[in-house]
């Protein structure tokens, strides 16, 4: 039997008491294989950002339980949390959060001199990470003189340089152009495969949704049933193609956001579909069972 | 050297204005109070200048008297022979002193005035830079730095000790900033005294391979009603009286440079800190402990107060020296206990402002690196 990396066992995360509580995550459950990309998707205040938080073991929750690694981190005190968060994960932040005084390869060093490495084997190590991300000519640069892409290479390599079981990645392309998104969800998706590290990634962005093994869509602090998504071909927005209006040309329909896009749309018709984006449809998700063991799979 | 170390460093540098502030900002309030301290031990080491050149090994005086500033000491005539007769002397001095205003014109100034027996082998101006090294009757050997303000030169008339005497002589090294020290003869000093047989000290040398402290001490064993003192013991009387009297401004000036040091550290590291919140957030949440950023905050506000310190004290350096090239009587010592003091403050300065931002750090939630937008 393989061992789950990370294995979310019914967790609620409620903020506050009383008549003025809110529940951020209602009884949400997630079973993680090493090697697994995972996808969570889901609107703004679906509660995906408490979900990675409690994730990696930077909230902890209301009830339910968190295992990594068959180590229950949600029980664990406090002062025992930030060892695990710098050896057993890595974090991709979508502000990349790299230190600004430090070069490229300080800042990926310095976690690996957290984590009891010496300054030289730290900074050994951190080059050769790096370089393999095709960073060895920015090795002494600051942040700031860094493309995006660059930047969350940087992060990327940060977030591998304590060897982590899981790496878990907040809208990683969400400051990235399409193209360079892209690159570097595949560099994420050729990590996990080649190393057999799982990644756990939240984010809006659907174009990154192939290179996942799994795409889950969080809504109201839960997984939700099978969900189709759309793109609005007006505005580009990711819409529920079950709840929102409707329209036909050249016989194919398409989902909008509002009647407003969707009047906009069919306005156009004969100026030719070039200027809009094309309809997408994808399936998204399928729920998860109430019930433990091995879920959520297409 | 440590990571801790490294990022307070990196910290620093990476926004040069700050650093220059906050840099600047210390030096100058160290400096103020390195400066001042500087000022006052100066001031001590020039009124001790007269009792470190005079060229005695050994001062006599009445009985109790410690010390040349503010004080009166009279012995009778024959203190000096009997002090001139105890072993391990090989001649004596005796002067008279006390503190009078030397006038010229509308120009007055305070002096120490010193009486000089005509054959006296000790106590004369030890530089004298214009005219006679030893006054007669009715002349009078100045400071030149007081002639050149008064406007009086060699063959000059001033009024000293309540009557006049001519300018014989100029001399240099023998002014401080609050007097100078004039020479007379013993003979002028003592007419204008009344004439009574007393000298004020007995300046002694004593024979060669003696201790002056022996010395010193036998003396006061064989000759009733005074108090000797090596020129060591009896200089650094001197100076600590100069400096008991100025303790209070001192301490008023060290608490104010300590205030405005302290404000402008803890100040900028709290600024520092805080526009890098979401940078510490980061760390947290990578699993860094607390402690490493405490040591990261306390690293650049004793990094800031070093830097300061060093500033501040090449600051003080450049000044002493601009000043050495005036004409002013001013000397600035900067003294080895004076540099302990100031670093010491520095020390608590750094401690004390680390203390906010080390609690604002402590209070930080590392969840905080994924909120987007927040106010950080």
């Amino acid at each position: 039997m393989t061992t789950l990396t990370l294995d979310v066992r019914d967790v609620t995360k409620r903020f506050g008491d009383g008549e003025t509580a809110v529940t951020a995550v209602r009884g949400v459950t997630l079973a993680v294989d090493p090697g697994e990309v995972v996808l969570i998707m889901g609107p703004s205040g679906s509660g995906k950002t408490t979900l990675l938080s409690m994730m990696g073991a930077l909230l902890r929750p209301t009830s339910g339980s968190i295992h990594l690694d068959g180590t229950e981190i949600s029980a664990l005190s406090e002062a025992r949390l930030p060892a695990i968060r710098l050896r057993q994960f890595g974090f991709i932040f979508q502000d990349f959060n790299l230190l600004s005084a430090l070069s490229v390869r300080e800042n990926v060093a310095l976690v690996a001199e957290l984590a009891g490495l010496s300054g030289r084997a730290a900074r050994d190590k951190a080059s050769a990470l790096l370089t393999e991300l095709g960073l060895g000519e920015r090795l002494d640069f600051l942040p700031e003189k860094l493309s995006g892409g660059e930047k969350q290479r940087v992060a990327i390599a940060r977030a591998l340089i304590n060897d982590p079981t899981l790496i878990l990645a907040d809208e990683p392309t969400a400051n990235l152009d399409s193209k360079i998104g892209h690159e570097i969800m595949r560099l994420l998706r050729r990590i996990a495969k080649d190393q057999g590290r799982s990644v756990v990634i939240v984010s809006h962005d659907q174009r990154i949704r192939d290179i996942a093994d799994r795409v889950l869509w969080l809504e109201d602090g839960a997984f939700k049933d099978m969900v189709t998504m759309a793109t609005d071909p007006v505005c580009g927005m990711a819409v529920e193609r079950e709840r929102v209006v409707s329209g036909s040309r050249d016989g194919e329909t398409y989902f909008f956001c509002s009647n407003g896009c969707r009047a906009e749309f069919l306005a156009a018709d004969g100026q030719g579909p070039r200027n809009w984006i094309r309809a997408a449809s994808a399936l998204i998700s399928r729920h998860t069972t109430p019930t433990g063991g091995r879920r959520g799979r297409d | 050297m440590s990571a801790a170390w490294v990022l307070a460093r990196r910290n620093l540098a990476g926004n040069r204005v700050r650093l220059l502030v906050s840099v600047g900002s210390v030096a100058l309030a160290l400096s103020l109070t390195i400066a001042f301290d500087a000022i006052f031990a100066g001031v001590a080491n020039q009124l001790t200048k007269y009792v470190d050149r005079a060229g005695a090994d050994v001062w006599v005086a009445q009985a109790g008297v410690r010390n040349l500033h503010m004080v009166a000491s009279w012995l009778p005539a024959s203190v000096t022979g009997a002090v001139n007769a105890v072993d391990g002397v090989a001649e004596v001095t005796p002067i008279l002193y006390s503190t009078d205003t030397i006038a010229a014109g509308n120009d007055r100034a305070v002096a120490y005035v010193i009486g000089l027996p005509a054959d006296a082998a000790m106590g004369m101006p030890w530089n004298v830079v214009d005219g006679a090294d030893r006054p007669g009757p009715g002349e009078v050997i100045v400071d030149r730095g007081f002639a050149s303000k008064a406007g009086v030169s060699i063959g000059d008339d001033v009024t000293v000790l309540g009557g006049e005497a001519r300018v014989v002589g100029l001399s240099s090294g023998t002014a401080s900033l609050v007097n100078s020290v004039a020479f007379v003869s013993f003979e002028d000093f003592q007419t204008m005294r009344g004439g009574a047989p007393v000298v004020s000290f007995v300046l002694v040398r004593v024979v060669s391979g003696a201790s002056p402290q022996e010395v010193a001490a036998e003396i006061e064993r064989v000759v009733p009603g005074v108090t000797a003192q090596s020129r060591a013991a009896f200089a650094v009387e001197e100076r600590r009286l100069v400096m008991d009297m100025s303790a209070d401004v001192i301490a008023i000036v060290n608490a104010v440079g300590f205030a405005v040091g302290l404000a402008v550290v803890a100040l900028t590291v709290y600024v520092a800190t805080l526009a890098r919140r979401r940078e510490y957030g980061a760390l947290k949440a990578l699993g860094a402990h607390n402690r490493f950023l405490y040591g990261v905050v306390l690293s650049q506000a004793v990094l800031s107060v070093a830097l300061g310190f060093v500033v501040g004290l090449a600051f003080t350096e450049l000044i002493s020296l601009a000043i050495a090239g005036t004409d002013l009587n001013l000397e600035l010592a900067i003294s080895a206990p004076s540099l302990a003091k100031v670093g010491l403050f520095a020390a608590v300065i750094a401690g004390l402002a680390a203390i906010l931002p080390i609690r604002q750090i402590a209070s930080l939630d590392p969840a905080v690196v994924f909120r987007k937008g927040a106010a950080l």
